[in-house]
């Protein structure tokens, strides 16, 4: 028999000009739980989305059974074993959970639906794995917990046997956690493998059997779970870069710039993503905030900038509190923001690369008089920010869409800091671009600092935050988990920190 | 500039084929498209009464299309222009027959300001519930038209009644003053065509221009970078509806002299169109609306001289938004198969 039931060799997925998998290499051995882990956006979700046909790969192969697979669709996929389990489930919610679980291959008697049989069929597969499920209610009635026992269900009476769940417990209550992770592994014992896409070291220490890794769209190893650690796994997800030179400068901290009391913010999906958060920066220093994505970043960054709506504590910028003011008051108070998205907030892309330069300023002369644009004074600006910033092509009446990532990149950080605020933000502001749009990116960071700005810089990359900042505040799930000195800061004590501290630490171990 | 001249060479592919495929039909009734054809151009451009009713027509699709076009620029669908002018009409209908303690120049005036409140007060409507309760403004935007329509006939039908078998108001004392007579052209074409390029002037060399394209290209952009849009959206809708009530003054006070029941019937239908077809092109709209004027008032000619119905020009007209909708398809394929 092969070792593996599933293999993915060599795998690339693009999407447009955005390299979601750029090698990505999976298997899968018979009856074992695989987790695969990252961050936020490194293709393990867009990995097992090929596996179980939404997308065509680009290059590469996937086996399954042995077999070659040349064209894979869903339908095919469930032919071959593979079902999975929707980060959004998949679920009518005016039907009743028996009519979703047959929806699409319902067993007839003659011209009408044999309900009886379906009943039976799906009872079978509740009483063996002890599934807490009531057919008769419609999915809009019944918790999230069980509505993804449905989805397993769904897969099951579909005949698979290996089942892929993508972050199942990010919508779960600690207990509905538990009793998931013991259906699991009943699935497991029954034989049926099963891979695990979170990126929850704990969870994934409890119920792997091995562990495979990615970063950026690339596959960074795979480990037996009884050979490694929480810290070995973070830093693989971290990842180490070449060192990029900056001369970093201790130069005199000023007085407050940004106070942020004890704020609490709630992000799309959860309430309170952010529980009572506490922070400063001061003239004249950056600020680095260190933490595994989506654990409160974009809500806090959100927030201050009045993108997001704070529902307890302040924000004081400047002196002034600007807490749930309006965006463009609060540049006025003294707000410069890279946004961590670019393209959606950022720029507009169906506009020029001048006028974007001058979309926060739009209200303000020299750019227009009166009611007035006045493209002689925003050509002239632009003229010296393409030169400044090394922006390329040079031609500033394209659109920023013709721009490659570094390049429009480079177009919102020299918005941003050339208005000379004293506070400016910067969040994932190398974010996909190239080694040479880093460099002067971070350079400017430095310089904005040299000037006075406080920083606040928000970034995915451990070696960034380490070798920019003064002060760095690592995040948890929404808390402050601590805050170091940047030079007794490494990738240890601030990976320990990511992961919720020691005490976070050591309770997960006893459990597991 | 190339890539003005590629959609202009767009638009020539789709207008030769929507004819070509109107030949088919007119072929089916047994008639000579090439004669049809000649008598629907000589009907609309060929006579002084039918170049007069060309203009006639295009003067309102003018304001109509542009309408629509500026609530594209702020991401809005706005299917209520017809109800714009309708109540620009009747606003304008009623300060010309009750306001006449006022000197014939500022009646007019007050006339045009009157259809342009109004019109907007209408727009806002959608507009506010679109901003604030994100309600579809295709959905209010439609009913209201029903809505619009029928205050305007109540009001010639019963207060506003000149007591005719028509339902219509009494006669405007202030008229706009024709043109090309016999037709109804009138000098509201000259109106119409020095408010649409303030318009364009305004949406390209302005700020409020700018802060209309920004929020309907990229409202998460707009709100980061301190542009209020929920503001810059009702302004634009504001705008939308006071260009379509402009219309539906110079209709009343150029066209007919009195409030008509029904007489915006089609007008922003037929605005809408030419704006769709074009991608709302703002600079390429009027020649559509044109085009459209064209076909329109060559029709009935094409009809009388041919015996081709003019419903023959619906649909080509409706061959026209398939083919334009369909290049919109085809074009989004090939962006999705880049994308794979």
């Amino acid at each position: 028999m092969r070792e593996y039931i599933v293999e993915m060799n060599h795998i690339v997925k693009s999407f447009g000009e955005v390299r979601a998998v750029r090698n990505g290499e999976f298997t899968l051995r018979k009856g074992e739980v695989h987790s695969l882990i990252g961050e936020n956006g490194t293709g393990k979700s867009t990995m097992m989305k090929l596996l179980y046909g939404m997308y065509p790969i680009d290059s590469g192969e996937i086996i399954i059974n042995g077999e070659k697979i040349e064209k894979l669709d869903p339908k095919s996929a469930i032919a071959h074993g593979v079902g999975m389990v929707h980060q959004e489930f998949m679920l009518v919610n005016d039907l009743t959970v028996l009519e979703n679980v047959i929806l699409g291959f319902e067993p007839k008697k003659g011209l009408t639906i044999d309900f009886e049989k379906a009943r039976k069929d799906i009872q079978h597969f509740i009483d063996r794995y002890q599934m807490d499920i009531q057919l008769d209610k419609k999915v809009s009635q019944i918790s999230v917990g069980e509505a993804q026992r449905v989805e397993i269900i769904k897969t099951l009476m579909r005949g698979v046997d290996i089942i892929i769940l993508d972050e199942p417990t990010a919508v779960l209550t600690p207990q509905e956690t538990r009793k998931l992770f013991e259906i699991l592994a009943n699935l497991k014992a029954e034989g049926k493998s099963l891979v695990f896409i979170s990126h929850k070291l704990n969870e994934v220490m409890e119920i792997s059997d091995r562990i495979s890794v990615m970063r950026q769209g690339q596959y960074m190893g795979t480990v037996d779970k009884d050979k490694t650690s929480p810290l070995e796994l973070t830093k693989m997800m971290i990842g180490r870069e070449v060192f990029l030179n900056i001369d970093k400068t201790y130069s005199k901290v000023g007085g407050k710039v940004l106070e942020v009391k004890d704020i609490w913010v709630s992000s799309l999906k959860e309430t309170s993503k952010i529980r009572g958060m506490s922070l400063h920066v001061n003239e004249g220093e950056i600020v680095g905030i260190a933490g595994i994505d989506g654990n409160g970043q974009s809500e806090l960054i959100e927030a201050i900038t009045g993108l997001r709506k704070v529902e307890k504590g302040s924000v004081i910028l400047n002196g002034q509190d600007i807490t749930n003011k309006k965006p463009r008051a609060i540049r006025e108070t003294g707000l410069a923001h890279i946004p961590e998205n670019r393209n959606t907030r950022g720029l507009n892309h169906t506009m020029s690369i001048e006028d974007n330069l001058i979309a926060v300023e739009i209200d303000k002369e020299p750019y227009t008089k009166g009611i007035m644009m006045n493209v002689d004074a925003s050509s002239k600006y632009a003229e010296e920010m393409v030169k400044q910033f090394d922006i390329r092509p040079t031609d500033y009446k394209l659109p920023t869409s013709a721009l490659s990532g570094g390049n429009a990149q480079k177009v919102v950080v020299a918005r941003e800091v050339s208005m000379n605020k004293k506070l400016l933000i910067a969040s994932q502001p190398t974010r996909g671009v190239d080694i040479g749009a880093i460099e002067t990116i971070r350079n400017t960071l430095e310089i904005a600092k040299k000037k006075g700005t406080g920083v606040l810089l928000v970034s995915a990359e451990l070696e960034e935050i380490i070798s920019l900042s003064d002060r760095i505040i690592v995040i948890h799930e929404g808390r402050i988990t601590g805050e170091l000195a940047a030079n007794e800061a490494n990738e240890n004590n601030l990976g320990l920190l990511m992961m919720g501290g020691e005490d976070e630490l050591e309770k997960g171990e006893t459990e597991s | 500039m190339n890539q003005s001249l590629k959609s202009f060479i767009k638009i020539l592919i789709t207008i030769v084929l929507s004819l070509l495929i109107g030949t088919i039909f007119i072929l089916v009734t047994g008639e000579n498209p090439i004669s049809a054809y000649g008598a629907l151009l000589k009907g609309a451009l060929g006579t002084k009464l039918g170049l007069g009713t060309t203009i006639a027509n295009f003067t309102p699709l003018l304001l109509t299309s542009v309408a629509f076009v500026v609530a594209a620029k702020v991401g809005a669908f706005n299917v209520g222009v017809e109800g714009e002018v309708i109540l620009g009409g009747l606003a304008a209908a009623y300060i010309g027959i009750n306001w006449v303690f006022l000197p014939a120049p500022l009646l007019l005036l007050a006339c045009f300001a009157g259809a342009m409140a109004v019109a907007a007060a209408w727009a806002f409507i959608p507009a506010f519930l679109k901003a604030y309760y994100n309600v579809s403004e295709v959905c209010v935007t439609i009913l209201m038209n029903s809505v619009a329509l029928y205050i305007g006939s109540y009001l010639v039908s019963g207060p506003m009644s000149a007591g005719t078998a028509v339902p219509q108001s009494d006669p405007v004392q202030v008229t706009i003053p024709k043109i090309m007579n016999p037709s109804s052209a009138n000098a509201g074409l000259f109106i119409a065509i020095l408010i649409v390029v303030a318009v364009i002037f305004m949406l390209y060399k302005t700020k409020w221009g700018y802060k209309i394209r920004t929020v309907g290209t990229n409202p998460a952009h707009a709100e980061y970078a301190g542009i209020g849009s929920k503001r810059v959206f009702i302004n634009a809708m504001l705008l939308s509806g006071m260009l379509g009530g402009i219309a539906g003054c110079i209709e009343v006070l150029g066209v007919h002299g009195f409030y008509l029941d029904g007489f915006a019937k089609d007008l922003g239908t037929n605005g809408m169109l030419a704006a769709l077809i074009v991608k709302s092109n703002i600079v390429a709209t009027p020649f559509m609306a044109f085009f459209i004027a064209v076909l329109k008032s060559g029709a009935l000619a094409m009809q009388q001289a041919s015996g081709v119905p003019k419903s023959v020009v619906d649909i080509i007209t409706a061959i026209f938004i398939v083919i334009a909708t369909m290049e919109f398809v085809i074009e989004l394929k090939k962006k999705h198969k880049k994308g794979e």
